[in-house]
């Protein structure tokens, strides 16, 4: 399954997809007081967040385990995310253009594909 | 904390300097190809938060323990980046790293500091490296301890990320600045005490408003008029939007408010309100009163079109949950017809105590 390899471009990528899976659930959770305010949908979004948390942390390990479907689950999360944050930042609706904001919705997708770029060095 | 203080902002140049010297002197290392990968990425990541934190030194030097821990910390942080072939590298890059990151916690707690975006950016930053000096890599040479580093990881990073997100935005929603109210409203700039004639332009905004939506009262006539109501029919209180006069752009004119207000209450709607809006974002509207009634941007609000536009506040992160998006809503203006014993009649809010009176009567 695994083949011998020096590149640990692999951890680094699962470093930041643990970070981006936090990421997601810390804001799921961050949905469920306005429920409580009376907002139902804000809940099924919350859930969905959530449920996107789990799946990164899920892809995160296939990762690290030099998985070739798991990159690819991971290659499309990223660049849907970029694309995403792409539109957000392009469209004049005051979305936040902040330091944190590239980092995390620009800078870390970026760099995961980065990271992830080679599959042929490690993955199988 | 969507801001950048401006003591901060040097720190940004700091770190953009020290990522450009950082990455070209790991490539000039000798020594490079001894350690993994992920040493070499946590080892340019501490010398960005190393120079920001000696960024920052310049621009507190009237804090003198503030620029002291900053000094400690951006030499630590340098050093290190520096020292990755030492043997006790790892657990004293991340005891530096934690410490680092809780110290700093307990300083916006204590009210020595405010977070913002350079911080927040900084303290990501070092959950990265942390994550990366914990992480055991495949054929690492010497005694590794892998169940020790994986153990220290899976606790780590996730319990920092999580604290450190959720005391960044209760300190921020706890104290916000001056210019920021609840949920994020940014607030107009205006002169600290009204002046006699801002407060004779108050009251004539004020009964000529009250006047004019009076017919609203009956939210009948509202509905003929082109009122509709937005958001959650649950709230306490509910804005009822007219479409038309957000298009035609009236500005601050009373006979053509953009929104009226009302209580939800067991009785049916109950007119609180009206509220200006202006067409563009940042476009602040023209301010009689003065300090009296200072318009109000929302910003950085999650907003989804599921369930008739609910919404959320975004994190600190700058993340919104899945299936909404980030946005700024253009500068408003409340005027409420209803006393509103906590903010007056030109408040941000109406007072949560006066709806529920209302939905009690």
């Amino acid at each position: 399954m695994i083949k011998p390899e020096s590149s640990t471009r692999p951890e680094a990528a699962f470093v930041l997809l643990i970070l981006q899976s936090m990421f997601w659930a810390i804001t799921g959770i961050s949905a469920f007081p306005f429920v409580l305010a009376g907002e139902p949908f804000m809940g099924a979004l919350g859930l969905a967040s959530l449920v996107l948390a789990l799946s990164t942390f899920l892809a995160a390990t296939g990762v690290l385990w030099r998985r070739r479907r798991s990159r690819r689950v991971v290659m499309v999360l990223e660049v849907v995310c970029l694309v995403g944050s792409a539109l957000q930042l392009a469209l004049p609706i005051g979305a936040n253009h902040g330091l944190v904001s590239l980092m995390v919705n620009v800078g870390l997708p970026l760099a995961v594909i980065l990271l992830l770029r080679k599959p042929r060095e490690a993955f199988t | 904390m969507f801001d950048i203080s401006p003591d901060h902002a040097i720190g940004i140049y700091a770190g953009l300097i020290a990522l450009a010297v950082a990455l070209v002197v790991v490539r000039l290392r000798p020594d490079r190809k001894s350690v993994p990968g992920t040493v070499l990425g946590a080892s340019v990541l501490l010398a960005v938060s190393g120079a920001i934190h000696l960024g920052l030194i310049a621009t507190h030097l009237n804090e003198t323990l503030t620029a002291a821990l900053f000094l400690v910390n951006g030499t630590g942080y340098l050093i290190l980046s520096q020292m990755f072939t030492w043997r006790w590298w790892r657990p004293a890059t991340a005891a530096l790293l934690v410490a680092t990151l809780i110290g700093y916690l307990v300083w916006i707690v204590i009210g020595l500091d405010s977070p913002d975006q350079v911080a927040v950016a900084t303290k990501l930053l070092e959950l990265t490296a942390l994550g990366l000096v914990l992480i055991p890599t495949r054929r690492e040479a010497g005694r590794p301890h892998r169940t020790l580093r994986w153990s220290a990881l899976g606790v780590a990073v996730p319990v920092l990320t999580l604290v450190t997100t959720a005391t960044v935005w209760g300190v921020d929603l706890a104290r916000p600045d001056a210019l920021h109210a609840h949920a994020g409203a940014l607030i107009q700039q205006t002169n600290d005490v009204a002046t006699r004639d801002q407060a004779t332009a108050a009251a004539k905004l004020y009964s000529d408003t009250a006047a004019a939506i009076a017919p609203y009262q009956d939210w009948h006539n509202a509905w003929a008029a082109g009122y509709r109501p937005g958001g959650a029919p649950n709230m306490p209180s509910t804005h009822w939007m007219n479409q038309h006069n957000v298009d035609a752009g009236y500005v601050l004119d009373p006979s053509h408010p953009q929104g009226l207000v009302y209580a939800n209450s067991k009785h049916g709607p109950v007119l609180l309100g009206a509220m200006f809006q202006m067409t563009r974002i940042g476009q602040f509207g023209p301010d009689p009163g003065g300090p009296l009634t200072p318009w109000h941007q929302h910003e950085n609000i999650c907003i989804t079109p599921l369930g008739g536009f609910e919404f959320s506040l975004m994190t600190p992160l700058a993340t919104c949950p899945l299936g909404s998006i980030d946005i700024t809503a253009a500068p408003m203006l409340h005027v409420w017809i209803v006393n509103n014993p906590s903010g007056g009649r030109f408040a941000i809010d109406i007072d949560s105590s006066v709806v529920k009176k209302i939905d009690q009567a």
